[in-house]
């Protein structure tokens, strides 16, 4: 093919190629149009799905469970704003609610656990001071979790206990806590050692801390070694009533 | 020391408990612990004397189930903190012997008169025997209560002016006072 040389060639093509950028603008601009109304239909549609369901979706954690995972897939966070249309479906009140009865709940039990508590205490407590009608005794972790995160002031990380003081709790805190819990709520450096092939050092390092944030409690009479205690995780303070 | 029915508080069975605990707030909650628990325990057993150096014939210092036992220093720290509230008081210099008020000698004092006022025993000489050991009192929670704690209540009655203890050889006794209360109209 003989190639096409000179000035009338050159404008030629810059003439064609700011044709193409036009017409991409325009079938661009067109798909964004069709989008939005798409997501315009959505939202409507979710609105219209989440007030017709309001009642189910107070009532029934399962169905709360799943009405969250089809928001987040479509990265709409129901809980997010007060302000925004999603305030009318309520739903975030139901979490707000229940934010503010586990920081209750935290408050009262911090004299005996330090500020730790696991998910299971927190939910029979909670389950306790709600009202007797069925809806609001059925409060499923997943609730507890959902709300739990929404207040910032607790520490993440974990997935079966919520934190109610200030400090940062590591990884190595939280493994400690994960085998303390499999151990009837105790721990030692040596079981770590065994458990976890910690060296000494690491485990003193992250006990000590844990004992002067008192989730921790020392105990220097077992023969072999000194042995360290979480009543947060101990089953009698679990299940003591005060 | 017999087996007690008691209650015992979750601490009871945690084995850290009876390690005097080194994170200062952990203490404090810990220490406030025992003093209800010393207090509880005095109550439900009438203890009114405890010994520091046989704590461990109470179960109260020794749980045996869980094999930990309170230090004989811990105790007696322990002690002191309920000194400050008017629960206890040391008898000897070691302050190993220690008086344990359940109710202070105050709230004894007003227990006690109130229960001679309720029968009109004012004016009349009663033995000591006879109040804290007598049938008409077993129902009262002073009843049994040790001689040298009774002359202590009835010793801060007698600075209020509310009786006159009398410590003879052949009589041991208080006469209570009728008290008028007058009433400015």
């Amino acid at each position: 093919m003989r190639r096409r040389t000179g000035l009338g060639a050159i404008q030629k093509q810059k003439l064609e190629q700011e044709k193409y950028k036009d017409k991409g603008n325009e079938i661009q601009e067109g798909q964004f149009e069709q989008m939005t109304k798409q997501l315009e239909i959505f939202k409507v549609n979710l609105e219209e799905f989440a007030s017709k369901h309001k009642n189910e979706i107070r009532k029934n954690p399962e169905f709360r469970r799943q009405f969250q995972e089809m928001c987040a897939s479509i990265g709409v966070d129901p809980l997010s704003s007060g302000k925004g249309f999603w305030s009318v479906l309520g739903i975030g009140d139901f979490y707000y609610e229940l934010a503010v009865q586990i920081v209750e709940v935290c408050l009262a039990t911090n004299d005996k656990n330090g500020g730790l508590i696991g998910l299971d205490e927190l939910r029979t407590r909670l389950i306790n001071a709600r009202g007797q009608s069925k809806q609001h005794q059925e409060i499923s972790k997943d609730d507890l979790m959902r709300a739990a995160q929404k207040l910032k002031i607790f520490g993440s990380g974990f997935n079966y206990m919520v934190q109610s003081v200030p400090g940062e709790l590591s990884m190595d805190h939280s493994a400690i806590l994960q085998q303390a819990e499999k151990n009837q709520g105790f721990i030692s450096v040596c079981y770590l050692r065994r458990e976890l092939n910690w060296e000494t050092e690491r485990s003193q390092k992250a006990l000590d801390h844990m004992v002067n944030q008192g989730l921790s409690w020392v105990d220097l009479q077992n023969p072999q070694e000194k042995l360290y205690y979480f009543p947060s995780l101990f089953t009698a303070c679990v299940n003591s009533s005060n | 020391m017999s087996e007690v029915d008691i209650e015992w508080p979750w601490q009871y069975s945690f084995p850290p408990f009876f390690t005097l605990q080194p994170n200062p707030e952990t203490r404090s909650k810990q220490v406030t612990a025992w003093k209800s628990l010393i207090l509880t325990y005095c109550q439900k057993t009438k203890t009114y004397l405890i010994d520091v150096r046989e704590a461990t014939q109470f179960a109260l210092f020794n749980n045996s189930t869980i094999n930990r036992k309170l230090e004989h220093n811990v105790i007696i720290s322990i002690l002191s903190e309920l000194q400050k509230t008017g629960n206890a008081t040391p008898i000897d210099k070691g302050k190993n012997r220690w008086e344990i008020y359940w109710h202070t000698l105050e709230e004894w004092s007003s227990l006690i008169y109130e229960y001679i006022s309720n029968r009109g025993m004012q004016n009349t000489v009663v033995t000591l025997y006879e109040l804290v050991q007598g049938e008409d009192s077993t129902n009262e929670e002073f009843n049994g209560m040790q001689q040298d704690v009774l002359i202590k209540v009835l010793r801060a009655l007698e600075r209020e002016r509310k009786c006159e203890v009398i410590l003879d050889d052949d009589i041991q006794g208080v006469k209570f006072f009728l008290t008028v209360s007058i009433l400015c109209v």
